[in-house]
């Protein structure tokens, strides 16, 4: 069976499969929300860690002010708790671009979300 | 008609593929990228394209020598700036080497460009809240008598008088306290050992402060700025050759009490935070002056920071104010892209 522009109904799958699949691509590796791939976390205590997101967990992070708590769930991370005043990390809410960042000055530490390469190279604050 | 529309589908997705292919990101492999602890913060040290021995060996340098810095000039450790405030207090004239002496002049530049909005003779007052501790300042709040008696007597850089080395004050009230600049010196000596040592292209971030030097490869360095509130990235701007970028913020250090909140950067004029203002990001040549001015224009509030920034002969800044608005110089939203949605309308002002 011919339609428009004579395709069959097997040549418009076919179309329909590749755009697909270009769209796929072109979000995967150049919208600008790539999804994380990593996180670091930065403590004037315990430096610098990278580490995957891998397994869902609860992590403890020491700064000047006592613990901060991270949660890690679905390949997203947050802030859970903390000793600081306002909270800001908190209400952070859940991180998981590459990009995507947190921080709880007032404990020194921060949470940046990596992808496929650093969607920035350093962060001003 | 079919067999044409079929092939030039198929070219079209061979393109795409291969454009999408062929154009991969950069790679990170001759980045090198070091933390270490100076300074009370986290230092990055990023370097582009060098040997791994050689950025390790370059980064120790640097480590020592922010490591000298910060003991030379903690207002309360042992060392020299705690000598130099010992004997201002007691009236006394003191020796100051050539580093201390050339940090107190330039200091005295940038308090007369700002007119005295930056001043770092006002140790005695930062002390007083509390935010000269290496514990986080707790509160209360000092009493108003108590910031009375130390502003009535006006400290400031320009009642330190520095002749063939030796320092003599005007007034028993000046405790220096270079917090408001010292980062930025540092990471101005960090970048002169790059330089030194040969290298060309790098970052230093001291806890948000930073200077870039070159490019990253084949491309400017991009740097993210933090909003305010903790929520992300505000802003990002490329930058490239020899650019710093430093933002002061009433985020960094505070304490709440009684329901308000009290912030560590102290307006000389009374004796108390300014107000007016979240976060001042100013974009200069070099970090102390960068460092120096965001400090300045965060004491100027929303009226009158224009004019201190022409004065400091700084025109790349980004204001917040309390209540969210952003204000920009003409310069600056040159440069700035918004990366939240929607995207904040600022304010245009040239200075």
């Amino acid at each position: 069976m011919k339609a428009a522009f004579g395709l069959t109904i097997a040549d418009k799958l076919l179309v329909g499969l590749v755009i697909f699949l270009l769209l796929s691509l072109y979000g995967r590796y150049w919208s600008s929300a790539t999804p994380g791939e990593r996180f670091r976390v930065s403590s004037i205590v315990n430096g610098i860690q990278t580490m995957d997101f891998g397994a869902d967990r609860i992590i403890a992070i020491e700064g000047p002010l006592g613990t901060t708590r991270l949660q890690i769930a679905g390949n997203r991370v947050r802030f859970i708790s903390s000793p600081c005043h306002g909270k800001q990390c908190i209400h952070a809410g859940w991180l998981a671009d590459a990009g995507d960042f947190a921080a709880c000055l007032p404990n020194r530490i921060s949470l940046t979300v990596l992808g496929l390469t650093k969607e920035y190279d350093s962060i001003n604050f | 008609m079919s067999q044409l529309i079929y092939r030039a589908f198929w070219s079209c997705t061979l393109i795409g593929v291969l454009l999408l292919s062929a154009c991969s990101r950069p790679e990170e492999s001759r980045l090198h990228a070091a933390q270490l602890l100076a300074m009370g913060t986290l230092v990055e040290v990023s370097i582009w394209g060098t040997s791994d021995e050689h950025a390790a060996a370059v980064t120790a340098q640097i480590e020592q020598r922010l490591r000298r810095v910060e003991d030379d000039f903690h207002p309360t450790r042992p060392g020299g700036l705690k000598t130099v405030n010992v004997a201002l207090a007691a009236g006394r004239a003191v020796a100051v080497n050539d580093e201390m002496a050339d940090l107190i002049l330039r200091a005295q530049h940038f308090e007369e460009a700002s007119q005295g909005l930056f001043n770092p003779a006002i140790g005695k007052l930062i002390a007083l809240w509390g935010f000269q501790d290496e514990e986080p300042a707790k509160g209360p709040p000092p009493s108003a008598n108590e910031i009375q008696s130390i502003s009535d007597q006006h400290p400031a850089m320009s009642r330190l008088q520095l002749k063939n080395g030796l320092l003599t004050s005007h007034s028993r009230a000046v405790q220096l306290d270079f917090g408001a600049f010292a980062k930025g010196y540092a990471i101005d000596q960090a970048v002169a050992i790059l330089r030194r040592q040969g290298i060309h292209d790098a970052i230093v971030n001291a806890g948000g402060d930073l200077r870039v030097i070159g490019r990253h490869g084949d491309r400017s360095w991009r740097v993210g700025i933090r909003q305010p509130d903790g929520h992300g990235i505000i802003a990002s701007l490329a930058l490239g050759g020899d650019e710093s970028i430093v933002t002061s913020g009433s985020y960094e250090r505070y304490f709440d009490y009684q329901g308000r909140r009290y912030h560590h950067i102290i307006d000389p004029r009374t004796g108390y935070p300014a107000q007016g203002l979240v976060s001042v990001t100013v974009l200069a040549a070099d970090a102390q002056t960068a460092d120096a001015a965001a400090t300045a224009l965060f004491v100027a509030g929303k009226d009158d920071w224009p004019l201190i920034a022409r004065r400091m002969a700084v025109d790349q800044v980004m204001l917040i104010d309390e209540q969210g608005k952003v204000y920009l110089t003409r310069e600056m939203a040159r440069r700035i892209r918004f990366e939240i949605k929607p995207e904040p309308v600022p304010v245009i002002i040239k200075p």
